[in-house]
């Protein structure tokens, strides 16, 4: 049922200017929930819409299930598009929303009802079939949308943010829904979003992009933990970032960052030169008091953000550090000016390419 | 001044000056449309003009005259047969343009687009109707270069489609401007939506853009017919009298037989008459796009 996306050397440049989406390799495994995941004017739309068929590459080939539909037109390649503001069909029904599709591949008008019903059902739906689209809430849109893509039983579900309308709470539980959805049909799902939360929560791989290019793909673990470049650690959550120069020696590596602060790397090849590292503020342990550990500095601010507080911590050298640490209920966060130490295992950094 | 005041306050001013702004378009309606309107309604049921004519008194004879010549029938059907086929060509001519216009992405083509459609608005209706006797009179451009070619020379104006030629060309830009402000406001995802469920784009299109479109039809087609089954100077030019609509025989009735109470039955069945055609229409149109039994 679901199929395989190979996406080989994808370019699109729009009349001759600078590429939006440059040179793209990536296959989407079979069942896959799979994120294309950036910030506006990556080029994760385009390469969606090229999927989808709405665009033509400049360049490269898009093979679903082994064969080359890169030239074939948008109808005839059987998959299911949420689009982001749903676009549904202001004119029809609920009802004849999710049977357009099917009325499209001449399905006979008893098997349509019953497969809408069916659709309207797994979205939790029934009993607005008689509506029309402008008498639903935003959530209750979405999921029409989503029943009129799943209904066709595509082999291939495309998804262009389609919770970003939705409010925080109702955005929650629509990840869940869908996520839960997508296992149940075993449909391979391309996601593109803006919301790296998002992108972590429900992805089992995702694609990092930046300026029409892949940053990184990855498990959502792999993205976080080991982020491959400076943008993905950066995009990605909070992150420290540091540049300096490799000291040390092989055995035992260390980055100079500046003249009050040289950081002790994990032991790695191939090390030369101006180097970036990634440190992420919960695994910078704090102690109050002043000695010890890899660094000092004061507590700048604190930001109670609930189940963790956030810290500002100012080093030697007008150089600042973002330090997160567990609400443990031990009572008020850290005040401002209270001298720390700074700890971490030198694990904790990520060696970054530029 | 407190705030709740000012606050109470501010509506009624604004509906205050709203209802300012409103008076002299009120007036002007009063004044030149429904004044003269109920005035040629009065006079279409008098035997005279009473400002000249001291002893004149109420009659239905305009009324029993209209309806016991047939002649009258043919005129009127003429007028309506010209008024609907300028409506149809304007429709199948312009949505095809507008459709372009409404989805052009770059700017200078609509830019350039437009000025097109505009362009001939800027020559008068008299000036242009002229240009089209020069090319379509029996010696003119388009039968030279028929004969010039071999063929036979046709009968070009002088006739109803010389009429209707002429009334689209005027009334076009109407046609399509009034499209291209509704199909712009039809979002093009949803055309890629019914593609993406496996429409072709022609499918797609008759599914989705048209039915979506059909008020911006209503509009332009009502707003052509109005203006083609009460034109006057491009049915008098094109058709040298050879055809006979309302808006001529009006003409005639007043100028050459000073028969205004006739002239004023005339006009109160030309409004009649196209007030029907309208809500017919209106009415199919509503029930085909009833947006429900298409599907």
């Amino acid at each position: 049922m679901s199929a395989r996306i190979e996406i080989v050397g994808v370019s699109k440049s729009y009349d001759g200017a600078a590429r939006a989406v440059d040179d793209i390799h990536m296959t989407i495994e079979p069942g896959e929930f799979f994120s294309l995941l950036g910030p506006s004017g990556c080029g994760k739309t385009t390469t969606l819409r090229m999927i989808a068929g709405f665009e033509m590459p400049s360049e490269g080939i898009i093979r679903v299930g082994g064969q080359d539909i890169t030239r074939v037109p948008a109808h005839k390649r059987d998959m299911g598009m949420v689009f982001q503001n749903y676009a549904l069909f202001p004119h029809r029904t609920v009802r004849e929303n999710v049977a357009f599709g099917l009325r499209m591949r001449k399905m006979p008008r008893a098997a349509i009802a019953k497969k809408v019903d069916e659709a309207l059902a797994m979205v939790a739906l029934t009993g607005f079939e008689d509506r029309m689209p402008g008498q639903l809430s935003g959530g209750q849109q979405q999921r029409v949308a989503l029943a009129r893509a799943i209904v066709i039983e595509p082999r291939v579900l495309l998804c262009d943010e389609p919770l970003g309308a939705l409010d925080k709470k109702l955005r929650q539980s629509m990840q869940f829904e869908l996520k839960q959805l997508q296992k149940t049909l075993g449909v391979t799902l391309v996601f593109v979003t803006h919301d790296q939360e998002e992108a972590l929560a429900m992805s089992d791989r995702i694609a990092v992009l930046s300026r029409g290019k892949v940053e990184q793909v990855g498990t959502p673990t792999e993205i976080y933990d080991r982020p491959a470049t400076r943008f993905v650690a950066d995009f990605i959550g909070e992150t420290n970032l540091f540049r300096g120069e490799l000291v040390g020696t092989d055995g035992a590596p260390a980055l100079r960052v500046d003249g009050h602060l040289t950081l002790a790397l994990p032991a790695a090849d191939g090390l030369s030169g101006a180097i970036s590292v990634g440190l992420r503020p919960e695994k910078v342990r704090l102690t109050p008091g002043g000695a010890g550990a890899q660094a000092q500095g004061t507590v700048e601010s604190a930001n109670f953000q609930g189940g963790h507080v956030l810290y500002r911590i100012a080093l030697a050298g007008n150089r600042h550090v973002l330090a997160q640490s567990p609400n443990d209920g031990s009572g008020a966060p850290l005040a401002a000016g209270t001298p720390v130490s700074l700890g971490w295992t030198p694990a904790d950094l990520v060696i970054l390419k530029d | 001044m407190s705030r709740a005041s000012a606050r109470l306050g501010a509506p009624r001013l604004g509906a205050n000056v709203m209802g300012l702004a409103l008076l002299p378009s009120a007036l002007f309606f009063a004044l030149f449309f429904f004044l003269p309107i109920g005035l040629m309604a009065v006079m279409s049921f008098l035997t005279g003009n009473p400002v000249v004519m001291p002893n004149v008194v109420a009659t239905t004879r305009h009324y029993e005259r209209i309806l016991d010549d047939p002649y009258y029938f043919e005129v009127m059907w003429t007028t309506v047969r010209i008024g609907l086929y300028t409506t149809v060509a304007a429709l199948l001519l312009g949505y095809p343009l507008a459709h372009l216009m409404a989805r052009v992405k770059s700017r200078s083509l609509h830019a350039l687009l437009l000025m097109a459609v505009l362009m001939p608005m800027l020559t008068g209706i008299v000036v242009r109707t002229f240009a089209w006797m020069a090319i379509l009179s029996d010696k003119g451009v388009a039968n030279q270069i028929l004969q010039a070619l071999g063929f036979a020379p046709m009968q070009l104006m002088y006739n109803e489609f010389g009429i209707v030629l002429g009334l689209v060309h005027i009334y076009l830009p109407f046609m399509i401007l009034t499209l291209t402000g509704v199909i712009g406001r039809i979002d093009e995802r949803l055309e890629q939506a019914a593609q993406n469920l496996g429409a072709s784009p022609l499918k797609a299109f008759c599914e989705v853009t048209l039915p979506l479109s059909v008020p911006g039809i209503l509009a332009g087609s009502l707003l052509v017919f109005a203006l083609a089954i009460s034109a006057y100077v491009t049915p008098i030019l094109m058709g040298g009298f050879q055809i006979m609509t309302l808006p001529i025989l009006i003409y005639q009735q007043i100028s050459a037989n000073f028969n205004i109470g006739f002239a004023a039955a005339l006009g109160m069945v030309l409004l009649v008459l196209s007030m029907v055609l309208v809500l017919a229409y209106n009415h199919i149109l509503a029930a085909v796009s009833g947006q429900r039994d298409l599907a």
